[in-house]
């Protein structure tokens, strides 16, 4: 019986290619769609998992909060002193590992070459044995353990040392210290939350010329240590933190605090599971930038969306054949056929078309997936899916599928009456028309919201790249401040400014695009004779004299810093954020006055601009400017900006001067410089994959429900093929008609629309709330969408009512 | 073998009954030949529809083979039907994307008969018939009467004991017609009952007897 189903079906498949087309296509897109966000949803759910002991091992992570417990910064890193403290006030705790990422560009050397490495980490002697990590060359358990000895992947080593043995090799660092290699380690895989490529040993910090023993047993300030716990088996992590607030009052007292200081009053620590760290970690300080469960989660219900929508073609276009049908129903009926026979009949070739749209859409998937992985810069594989847990269900997909879209039209086809279809006297029910409509109105409702979120990200995206940040980041050079330039850097400087394009040159702590990080504790502020402290949080970063003009950033009032002024080093500029948390009306007013900062007591000096120093993500904080004085410099400046002046040629000059310039102070560190700008844009990247993706779906989702509409109209104009033979015998003109046929379907597109809209609002709305800036939602937007919708769904039903209303009148009267 | 009992039909237009059939009573002994007759819109296949089972009364009692069919529910009824009653149609309806040999095998698919039995069953058929040759075709590749003879052909496949037929040759020539009157003749003597819907008096003599409607009533002859 059912080789005779499938005989049918084949047979019905090839007769109406375009229709089956319509049919296969819209599935195999759907499924292939599905498929595609399923390989995505594997690989961010996957993250971490390949470590066996994954389940088990928690990072700590610390806050910092004010008196009235208002967290100001979450990090995802913790001091140095924490994780052996922890090791020995917790004996269940198996054991603990620490990892302290450089964070920029180290150069290495060895021999004659010379190599600026970006992604070095501190690791712990134990770091190999509580991350599965496949060590190729050397001892797992002891490559680390030894100051002054480094583990490289293989790439890193061959950079080095071609195809010689890179063991035993000692690679000089940053001209300042030689290290053995003990081991070579495979890159992590693609689905890890950090990727090292160098991992030098912790206990080459001890050294006092590195980091200091000292420094790592009490630099409570110093949050840059990525800290693992190994937890036994099934071990209540949520008890373990809820003991955490004593053992920070037992254990951290800084030196200058009071007696009774608690330090759980000001921090708190956190245990956070590895496996959670890429979906659900968005801390202010993360080891590279992790993914998203909303994003994933939108973008899986946007692929069942489209499948939904391909079902939907399916089943009208199933109810737009059922004349072609109706008489072999009657026939079978006639021959014996029992309702549910005709329903497994139908069934089965729905289902059977569904299996040919997974065979097709797997290859789809498999000849799209690169397209997706360069969107998302991901390596996704289509082998992810061959894992019986993901398989199984994937097969039974199509069944669902088939089900889902053949059921209604089963339903509908298996109820024709033999006495009726066989007489021609094929009637169409009202409810069926209306479900109908149900069903289109649910397609265009679909693909108007995403049609409203394409244009709203891309303007919010617009909107970032463009909007003004209150300086300038046009033709800035940024590179590595590097500690060979601490005592010849007023040289270096004049060296530079000697090339004409070159306009300025400045040091500072971070650069606009970075975070604002750092803070040096309370501030306190002169009110009558007393200083009065500031109840806010207030970030510095350290620059030199030439960083505010360098960006162009405007002064409200008083002065920047000045190299005519030795008395600057406790000077400070506040941005107007700070000056209104400090409650000043008037910027001017606090020109002058006494302020603390820290540990500094000085004075302000002026008062500049509020720019937008971090992304659009954030919001602008209150800012300090401070100025260290030459002996801090070493350690206060991580970057060099110059500004470059005028266009693309001199830019190119300046270049070759500043890497001229460069390579005669600092021979031993390569030359790596970015413009400011790229940096500016990759903040954005994640919504630049994003509006990439949402115009690719959206696309596809307009795509298909108007397909859907081609056989839907088709469908309702056959029915009227009669009524409009007659309007014509009558003397309607083409236009008249053509008109009288669209105003059906305008209508359920504008209905579409109304329900599209509050939906597209609130999504659109939560979706900019993760926007410090962002733009407001106009209502054209909408206006345009919903016209969009119908413009290319009347052109589609007008093409087809053009196609009846030309058609011989006689003729269709003939048939009927 | 056949009771109809004051079977009526209506529809409702404009919330009145409009009579298709009115108050029909009829016996049909098994082996018997009936031709029915009567103007355009009498109600001839209406009729037809209800004694095979394609379409319920209004009103009224129809007993096949001693079974109340008026009682039963569509499933028994089905059953009934597909063991009993083969219908043949002026318009052949053949399915058109099945070949001859699919096309008479279909009935035997819903009686689940095994597929070595049912291409016996076919062969035999296509052999009396004397279309073995055109078992492969597409019904639109067969003239009106080869299309007939297959329609007629997949109403006897499951060896029915009453065949039904409704202007069997409304669509053909008239030597086309003579042919299918002397199969069915054949067939009558092999026993099978035959009520047949005709237009021509000639086609009705080949009946045991005639049944004539007008407006939905039997005329009393
Ligand atoms: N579903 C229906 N709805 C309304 N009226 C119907 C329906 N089916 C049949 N009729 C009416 O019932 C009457 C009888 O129809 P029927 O088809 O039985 O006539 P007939 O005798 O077979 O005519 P013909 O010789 O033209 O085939 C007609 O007047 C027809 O209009
Ligand atoms: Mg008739």
């Amino acid at each position: 019986m059912l080789k005779n189903y499938l005989r049918i079906a084949f047979r019905n498949l090839s007769k109406y290619k375009f229709i089956s087309f319509i049919n296969l296509f819209g599935l195999t897109v759907g499924l292939a769609c599905c498929l595609l966000i399923l390989t995505y949803i594997l690989h961010e759910t996957s993250y971490d998992k390949y470590n066996r002991q994954a389940g088990r091992i928690y990072r700590v992570t610390r806050s910092f909060n004010n008196d009235q417990g208002v967290v100001s910064l979450h990090l995802g890193a913790v001091a140095p002193p924490f994780g052996p403290l922890l090791k020995n006030d917790f004996p269940d705790i198996q054991q603990v590992t620490r990892l302290l990422p450089i964070g920029h560009q180290m150069p290495m050397r060895y021999e004659d070459k010379i190599f600026n490495e970006g992604d070095l980490f501190f690791a712990d002697s134990s770091f190999p044995g509580m991350f599965d990590m496949t060590v190729l060359k050397g001892n797992p358990r002891t490559a680390l353990a030894d100051p002054f000895s480094m583990m490289l992947t293989p790439a890193v080593a061959r950079k080095y040392f071609g195809d010689a043995d890179p063991i035993n090799k000692v690679i000089r660092m940053n001209n300042q210290f030689n290290v053995k290699v003990t081991g070579i380690f495979q890159p992590f895989p693609s689905a890890a939350h950090l990727h090292p490529e160098v991992l030098l040993s912790f206990n080459t910090l001890k050294d006092s010329a590195v980091y200091g023993e000292k420094s790592l047993q009490t630099n409570w300030g110093n949050n840059a240590f990525y800290t693992y716990l190994l937890l036994p088996e099934h071990y209540p992590a949520r008890s373990l933190e809820a003991q955490l607030p004593a053992f920070l009052d037992r254990r951290m007292h800084p030196n200058d605090a009071p007696a009774d200081y608690k330090a759980s009053k000001y921090t708190r620590l956190f245990l956070q599971p590895l496996t959670a760290i890429h979906l659900h970690s968005h801390l202010d300080e993360e080891i590279e930038e992790n993914g998203d469960a909303g994003r994933v989660t939108v973008f899986g219900a946007i692929a069942l969306f489209i499948l939904l929508i391909a079902c939907i073609n399916y089943m009208n276009l199933s109810t737009a054949r059922s004349s072609l049908r109706a008489k072999e129903i009657g026939i079978r009926k006639v021959s014996g056929a029992l309702r549910q026979e005709i329903i497994i009949q139908f069934l089965s070739e729905s289902i059977l078309l569904s299996y040919m749209a997974l065979l097709l859409a797997v290859g789809l998937t498999w000849l799209t997936l690169p397209g997706l992985n360069s969107v998302t810069g991901l390596q996704l594989s289509i082998y992810t899916l061959l894992q019986p847990l993901v398989l199984l269900p994937l097969l039974l997909t199509p069944l669902v599928v088939g089900i889902l879209s053949g059921l209604y039209p089963a339903l509908f086809l298996s109820s024709f009456q033999p006495s009726k279809v066989l007489k021609g006297l094929l009637k169409v029910g009202n409810g069926n028309v209306s479900f109908r409509k149900v069903l289109v109105v649910t397609q265009f409702a679909i693909t108007i919201v995403l049609l409203i979120s394409t244009a709203i990200v891309f303007q919010q995206l617009h909107y970032m790249q463009n909007t003004s940040l209150g300086f300038d980041k046009e033709h800035v050079v940024t590179l590595g401040y590097n500690n060979g330039l601490d005592n010849a850097y007023e040289s270096f400087r004049t060296a530079l400014l000697r090339d004409p394009h070159i306009r300025q040159v400045t040091r500072s702590s971070r650069i606009p695009s970075g975070r604002l990080l750092d803070d040096k504790g309370a501030a306190s502020t002169e009110t009558g004779d007393s200083l009065r402290p500031v109840n806010a949080t207030i970030k510095y970063v350290a620059v030199d004299q030439d960083f505010v003009s360098t960006y162009s950033i405007p002064i409200v009032a008083g002065r920047n810093f000045s190299r005519d002024y030795a008395t600057d080093t406790t000077a400070f500029l506040l941005n107007v954020a700070a000056t209104q948390a400090l409650g000043i009306r008037h910027p001017q007013d606090i020109v002058g006055k006494n302020f603390r900062y820290g540990k500094v007591l000085g004075k302000v000096i002026g008062v500049m601009a509020d720019i937008n120093f971090e992304s659009l993500h954030q919001a602008i904080v209150p800012l300090i400017l401070i100025l260290p004085d030459n002996k801090d410099a070493a350690n206060a400046f991580g970057r060099i900006s110059i500004k470059i002046a005028g266009n693309k040629d001199n830019i190119t000059a300046a270049l070759a001067h500043l890497e001229k310039t460069w390579k005669t102070y600092l021979p031993e560190v390569p030359f790596d410089y970015t413009f400011l700008d790229e940096k500016f844009q990759q903040l954005y990247v994640s919504e630049q994959r994003q509006g990439t993706l949402f115009t690719a779906f959206s696309g596809i989702a307009v795509f298909i429900a108007c397909l859907g509409l081609l056989g839907l109209s088709s469908f309702s104009i056959s029915q009227r093929i009669k009524e409009i033979g007659i309007r014509k015998v009558l003397g309607a003109s083409t236009t008249g008609l053509v008109r009288l046929l669209s105003v059906d379907f305008l209508r359920l597109i504008i209905l579409a629309a109304l329900i599209a809209f509050p939906i597209a609002w609130f999504a659109m709305h939560s979706w900019l709330s993760d926007f410090a800036y962002r733009i407001s939602i106009q209502w054209w937007v909408f206006g345009l969408a919903g016209l969009l919708a119908a413009v290319v769904a009347l052109v589609t039903i007008s093409l087809q009512a053009l196609k009846a209303a030309l058609s011989n009148p006689v003729r269709s009267l003939r048939s009927e | 073998m056949i009771d109809l009992k004051r079977i009526s039909k209506w529809v409702n237009v404009g919330g009145k009954p409009n009579f298709i059939l009115k108050d029909i009573n009829l016996h049909i002994k098994e082996g018997e030949f009936v031709s029915i007759m009567g103007p355009s819109g009498s109600g001839k296949s209406s009729l037809l529809n209800i004694i095979g089972m394609l379409d319920d009364a209004s009103e009224g009692e129809y007993f096949f083979l001693g079974n109340p069919v008026h009682t039963m529910k569509e499933k028994q009824r089905s059953l009934l039907y597909k063991q009993y009653i083969g219908f043949v149609f002026q318009a052949y309806h053949l399915i058109d994307e099945l070949t001859v040999y699919e096309n008479i095998e279909t009935p035997l698919i819903y009686q689940n008969i095994k597929s070595s039995e049912r291409q016996a069953m076919v062969a035999d058929i296509l052999d009396r018939f004397q279309i073995v040759g055109k078992k492969d075709l597409f019904p639109t590749q067969l003239s009106g009467g080869q299309q007939q003879l297959v329609g007629i052909a997949r109403a006897l496949i499951a060896k029915p004991k009453l065949l039904l037929a409704d202007e069997p040759t409304g669509n053909l020539n008239s030597r086309q017609g003579e042919e299918i009157m002397d199969l069915f003749k054949q067939l009558n003597k092999e026993g099978v009952t035959i009520i047949q819907v005709t237009h021509s008096e000639k086609n009705a003599g080949y009946g045991s007897h005639i049944i004539n409607l007008l407006d939905g009533r039997v005329e009393l002859t």
